[in-house]
């Protein structure tokens, strides 16, 4: 939504629950990277800036450039000031802990190799300096340069066994599927650093199968398709078979549609054995042990019933994380959210689940 | 006493193939003829790796009127060797004339309870409109077939007069799995598995075709359309349509031509054809999951020869009676107006 919430007194009674919010979109402004660039990059950026197109110009956003009307600081665009961050999320609603996710690595990962690999040193940097070292409430995705991945590994060996870090930073579309074995050294570094996988809706979209939608709406729709993609791809190319270890969290792509996905991947494995051998069990069992969703956007069916029919289908409340998606104009707020499960979930999702996947004390535990 | 009225039984996706291109030369123009031979073209016949016979769910479709199984009082035939067509667009629009007039001669005219799911190129708008003008008013042709997996989607503005034809005609529109294999069936490239080319029709390639019909404006401009999804599942439609439900509630002001949420336009225009369907294993989530999605969206379909798994059976499992006859034949009586 866009207008602008209430967000309850800070000297208001504190919930006994924790609150983690794990989707919070920074941004980073020009006047941030470039002193953080060598020469080189830096010229680079302020000739030819980026060579990968943003969501946002392919399918405007129909109102406020897709953020909330009131998250506009003085000066720079939403997300990029941490006090108001402060002010309309962590301090707002006694937010814990939140897990920032720069959208700009989407784009940043994908450049030509050693120029995505600065940009994306320079975003961690700036994460660390700006934000992660200024407020202890906040933690860090990890960018990297996704299409290089030997450059993506040096980056998360750089920053291996900093616990302000807690996830390495994924797209869900990217030149190839992510489940490719080009990708694997990615993921191999992030278990090697104790990292779950956090990938994010966006990235690169090419043609779909069915040719590209034409409005916003349309691709907003298919960011759960995008987001059971990504999975379909991390499954049958042999990722979770290869890394056992290994944990993807889902991050804004939706949570009803997985149950359909689930029954399907099981059916046509069960046809298709041959096709995938190193898929030995159901992939519903298998993707039960190894992902996890974040709340927004979920889908709201008019009836609140049905969700919760559709969840106790999936089966995963133990695996799904409160995100508000802060400061976009479809946040949802740590106050309405808890609402749209069912009364025993409410409190895990609203932070003891992602206190247990990203190792954060839980409130009170300190 | 009279004997119980036997089952209204309407198969909404049988699938048949020409066994090569020597079938349909006697539907082609010496050009045409030349063209084909002289090339060496051939019918792929795995139809670009989307049915490998020897798989589960693959198979050698009936390529004569005598090797069909049909259990229906009416069953649709859907030829889908034409996805495969190469990029001339005049030749797949000769492909789709010599199909069509195959179909009719050597299927319909041989047993009448077979019916048409005429084919168009998908390449070339006016030629697929005149084919609807050509045959589109035939009384054995009752639907315009459109594979899922195409350039653009068809809800795209390009395509809507083949759209406008088929909902001129009366013809219902069905959108089928498979398609053109030259774009990966997802977002970021090709496959490397059948399970995930398989799956893709379902999970991705259909739900943005469906999308992409509503958010055009489609149903508003052409009111009597009706579209069957065939061979995509069904399943994923009730949370699909919460999403779409509530996008739209936050960015209806990009279309303002949908007055109203998508669910309600889905639900009026669309049907689904039951193989495959997925269903969970439990009865009794099986039974929630068609409450969500509604059994009246649903036809039966055989889908020869693809064998797609247990769904079917889930299906039958938990259908009250009146469900069940409405899904083996009195809905798509009805979508198909059959007259039956």
């Amino acid at each position: 939504m866009t207008q602008t919430l209430d967000a309850p007194a800070r000297a208001g009674r504190r919930t006994t629950h924790t609150i983690v919010d794990t989707d919070i979109h920074p941004v980073a402004t020009q006047a941030s990277i470039l002193p953080r660039l060598s020469a080189g990059a830096r010229r680079r950026f302020e000739t030819f800036g980026s060579r990968v197109p943003a969501p946002p110009e392919i399918y405007p956003r129909v109102r406020n450039s897709g953020f909330r009307l009131d998250s506009w600081p003085e000066s720079g665009p939403p997300g990029s000031d941490l006090e108001l961050v402060r002010e309309q999320l962590l301090d707002g609603f006694d937010v814990d802990h939140g897990v920032l996710i720069p959208l700009q690595g989407h784009q940043w990962g994908a450049e030509a190799p050693e120029y995505s690999a600065e940009l994306c040193r320079a975003l961690n940097d700036w994460m660390l300096e700006e934000w992660l070292d200024v407020e202890p409430r906040l933690r860090g995705s990890l960018v990297v340069p996704y299409e290089t991945p030997d450059l993506a590994v040096e980056e998360i060996r750089r920053h291996a066994g900093d616990p302000r870090f807690v996830q390495v930073l994924l797209a869900t579309g990217g030149e190839s599927g992510f489940g490719r074995r080009r990708y694997w050294p990615i993921y191999e570094a992030a278990v090697e650093a104790g990292l779950p996988i956090g990938a994010h809706t966006g990235g690169l979209e090419q043609h779909r199968g069915a040719g590209w939608p034409s409005f916003y709406l349309e691709e907003h729709v298919w960011n759960g398709n995008m987001m059971g993609a990504l999975i379909t791809s991390f499954l049958t190319e042999g990722v979770f078979a290869h890394l056992p270890e290994l944990q993807l969290v889902c991050v804004e792509g939706g949570i009803a549609w997985a149950p359909a996905l689930f029954w399907a991947l099981d059916d046509g494995w069960s046809l298709l054995r041959d096709d995938v051998p190193h898929l030995t069990r159901p992939p519903s069992e298998l993707l039960r042990e190894r992902l996890w969703f974040t709340t927004q956007p979920i889908e709201e069916p008019a009836d609140p019933a049905e969700l919760a029919t559709v969840l106790r289908h999936l089966g995963m409340d133990d695996r799904i994380m409160f995100a508000s998606d802060y400061p976009h104009w479809d946040f949802d707020s740590p106050q309405h959210t808890p609402r749209l499960f069912p009364a025993g979930s409410r409190e895990p999702i609203m932070g003891a689940n992602a206190c247990r996947l990203y190792g954060l004390p839980l409130r009170g535990a300190a | 006493m009279s004997a119980p009225a036997r089952t209204l039984v309407v198969d909404a996706d049988v699938h048949c193939a020409p066994r090569s291109l020597e079938d349909l030369l006697a539907h082609m123009d010496p050009y045409w003829r030349t063209y084909v031979v002289e090339a060496g073209i051939g019918l792929s016949p795995t139809q670009g790796g989307a049915y490998p016979a020897r798989i589960r769910p693959g198979g050698e479709p009936a390529h004569a009127v005598d090797e069909l199984p049909v259990d229906a009082a009416v069953a649709v035939l859907t030829c889908t060797s034409t996805f495969q067509s190469n990029r001339n667009p005049y030749y797949e629009a000769a492909l789709c004339r010599a199909v069509n007039d195959w179909l009719l001669e050597q299927w319909h005219t041989r047993d009448d309870r077979l019916r048409v799911a005429m084919v168009v190129p998908t390449l070339h708008t006016e030629a697929a409109v005149e084919e609807i003008a050509r045959i589109g008013g035939h009384p054995a042709v009752v639907a315009v077939l459109l594979p899922v997996r195409n350039d653009t989607r068809w809800g795209t503005v390009g395509n809507r007069a083949v759209l406008r034809a088929a909902a001129e005609h009366g013809l219902v529109v069905t959108l089928h799995a498979w398609g053109r294999a030259g774009n990966a069936p997802n977002s970021s490239g090709m496959t490397h598995s059948y399970l995930e080319d398989y799956l893709a029709n379902s999970q991705l390639v259909a739900q943005g075709q469906l999308t992409s019909l509503v958010v055009e404006g489609v149903f508003a401009q052409l009111p009597d359309l009706r579209v069957t999804v065939a061979e995509c599942g069904s399943t994923w439609l009730p949370t699909m349509l919460w999403r779409f439900d509530k996008d739209w509630k936050g960015t209806w002001r990009e279309v303002p031509w949908l007055d109203r949420p998508p669910s309600e336009i889905v639900r009026e225009h669309v049907r689904f054809t039951t193989a495959p369907i997925h269903l969970p294993p439990d009865p009794g989530a099986a039974r929630e999951t068609l409450d969500l999605l509604d059994p009246a969206l649903l036809m039966h379909a055989s889908d020869h020869p693809h064998d797609h798994g247990d769904g079917a059976d889930r299906l039958a499992a938990v259908l009250t009676d009146d469900e069940k006859a409405a899904v083996m034949g009195g809905t798509a009586a009805e979508w198909y107006r059959l007259g039956l």
